[in-house]
């Protein structure tokens, strides 16, 4: 073992003189990989960025959460839109009538949405969601309330005029470090008291951060919206209890829908179950294409890189074919210059792979959160570039270092 | 000893297997697996093209080393669950090349 360290040791110190010695060739070589390295690793951190955004937006929703709605959630070519156009919208009166006769539920929760343009007094914020949920919203949508409190049962029962704003609405309202919590903001010239400021969320590519977003009791909203309308999405979210499947649910649900519209036997149902998962299945397509077109790009970057060290290796096994000569001649072993060769060719191809990932890793802080999401080098990732450099070092080093093995020290030695 | 034919056919299919499987290791089907599922498939591959060099220069270190090779995929491939169609032909063919190998072992060399 000590002899067999003692050698890595001694190829490792003969090949970093041979790179410190031709320092633009090592130069030019391992730009090839830096490149081949560089690039396939963007494009896997941009698409790994990208799911991951994609799937905590869509944890956001819920996972063990079923919305009833009046479409269907579907990612296919061939929607049948005409099916589901003359559907009718859940409403206030069959979300009373499921509650308390779910058994699988754990909580549930009635929605509605619009949009509309509040104000503090200079200080206005355009078109904001508008979101009107019953008491149990918070159990069946993932937030967290930064400053203040949520609604009581009473208040949402009573629909008081109250609201638990988005960050970003809050630092357009109060400027200049105002205490939001307690002021009196107007939505569409009524009054509505802040209790609440969500959490900092960051941008959604799903669009359902809280940021711009301002949440306030479904009963208020009733009072001056007909949240009958379609135009209001109105959904009912309904949270599995633990142990229960989405299925199950779905189950239980189903049969009182069905009930509480008094669908016959024979007919369809005129509403929709849908789960995220749905939407999650919806975009696995789009990111394995994403994904196969960085790894071909990426690919073919990597080929070019490892022929390019294969090319410095024998340029280098020629340079030196009378030291291997020498070096054969004064009892170094095959194995001992196979090793030298190889651990030539994979530092060289290591150190472009390290550079590759370091640009990776520096790009990612300098974009930071400007390109509206977090994109982060992932672990996965880092050990993928540095296998790839490693085994590209191995395979293209190998041939022209098992070749310098093999020369005849007399014949290397009068090679020159 | 000079090699024979079919030696070189076999290894010309194998550094064209490996050409072609080489991009695999980074493919976004084998990433799902895991973190270091990638790796150890990179390494399969690099070990199989050095075995198939070993064998193109008459070597017994070669011979072993694919048979090595050979039985550590298959473990791989159970343990990553991808015992379909394509693993069962990469089977049989490794089966062919182990057996043809082994036909000419006495031939080969033993020095490195």
């Amino acid at each position: 073992m000590h002899l067999f360290l003692a050698i890595i040791k001694e190829s490792v110190i003969f090949a970093w003189a041979a790179l410190a010695a031709n320092r633009l060739r090592t130069f030019l070589s391992l730009l090839g990989i830096t490149i081949g390295i560089f690039s396939i690793i963007t494009v896997f951190t941009i698409v790994d960025s990208l799911e991951h955004n994609l799937r905590t937006g869509i944890q956001e929703l819920g996972n063990n959460v079923v919305f009833i709605q009046k479409w269907p959630w579907d990612f296919g070519e061939d929607y049948p839109w005409w099916k589901y156009m003359n559907r009718p919208v859940p409403n206030v009166q069959e979300f009373e009538r499921l509650q308390g006769r779910v058994n699988t539920a754990a909580a549930m929760a009635f929605h509605v949405s619009g949009r509309k343009s509040v104000k503090y007094k200079n200080n206005t914020v355009e078109n904001i969601t508008i979101t009107g949920g019953s008491y149990e919203y918070d159990k069946v949508s993932n937030f967290d309330i930064a400053e203040g409190r949520y609604f009581t049962e009473a208040e949402s029962n009573a629909g008081r005029n109250i609201c638990i704003i988005g960050s970003t609405i809050a630092e357009t309202l109060f400027p200049n470090g105002e205490y939001p919590v307690g002021k009196q903001i107007k939505m569409g010239g009524r009054n509505v008291q802040v209790i609440g400021v969500f959490k900092k969320q960051g941008e959604s590519l799903i669009g359902n951060s809280t940021d711009a977003q301002m949440l306030v009791p479904v009963n208020y909203v009733r009072n001056f919206v007909d949240i009958r309308s379609e135009n209001l999405d109105p959904y009912i979210a309904v949270k599995a209890k633990d142990g229960i499947t989405n299925e199950q649910l779905k189950d239980e649900l189903k049969g009182l829908m069905r009930g509480s519209r008094q669908l016959s036997p024979e007919a369809t149902d005129d509403f929709a179950l849908n789960e995220t998962k749905v939407i999650s299945q919806g975009f696995d397509g789009m990111f394995e294409v994403v994904g196969l077109a960085g790894w071909i790009i990426g690919g073919f970057s990597i080929l070019v890189g490892g022929f390019g060290i294969a090319n410095i290796m024998f340029v280098s096994v020629r340079e030196r074919t009378s030291l291997i000569g020498i070096q054969k001649s004064l009892g170094a072993k095959n194995y001992f210059i196979l090793m030298q060769f190889l651990f030539e060719s994979v530092f060289l191809s290591m150190l472009g792979g390290l550079i590759g990932l370091l640009l990776i890793w520096g790009l990612t802080l300098l974009i930071g959160d400007s390109a509206g999401m977090e994109i982060f080098l992932s672990r996965s990732n880092v050990i993928l570039g540095i296998t790839i450099s490693f085994l590209i070092g191995v395979v293209s080093g190998f041939v022209p270092a098992y070749g310098a093995s093999q020369l005849d020290p007399v014949e290397a030695i009068r090679s020159n | 000893m000079k090699r024979p034919k079919i030696i070189s056919i076999i290894c010309i299919i194998g550094f064209l297997w490996i050409v072609f499987t080489f991009p695999g290791m980074f493919s976004p089907a084998t990433k799902k697996l895991g973190d270091w599922v990638p790796a150890v498939y990179g390494f399969i591959i690099a070990l199989s093209f050095i075995s198939y060099i070993g064998v193109w220069h008459m070597k017994r270190w070669g011979v072993e080393m694919y048979i090595g090779v050979v039985c550590v995929k298959q473990i791989f491939f159970l343990f990553t669950d991808q015992m379909g169609f394509g693993a069962i032909v990469g089977i049989i063919f490794s089966l062919w090349f182990i057996i043809t190998f082994l036909i000419y072992y006495r031939r080969m060399s033993l020095n490195l």
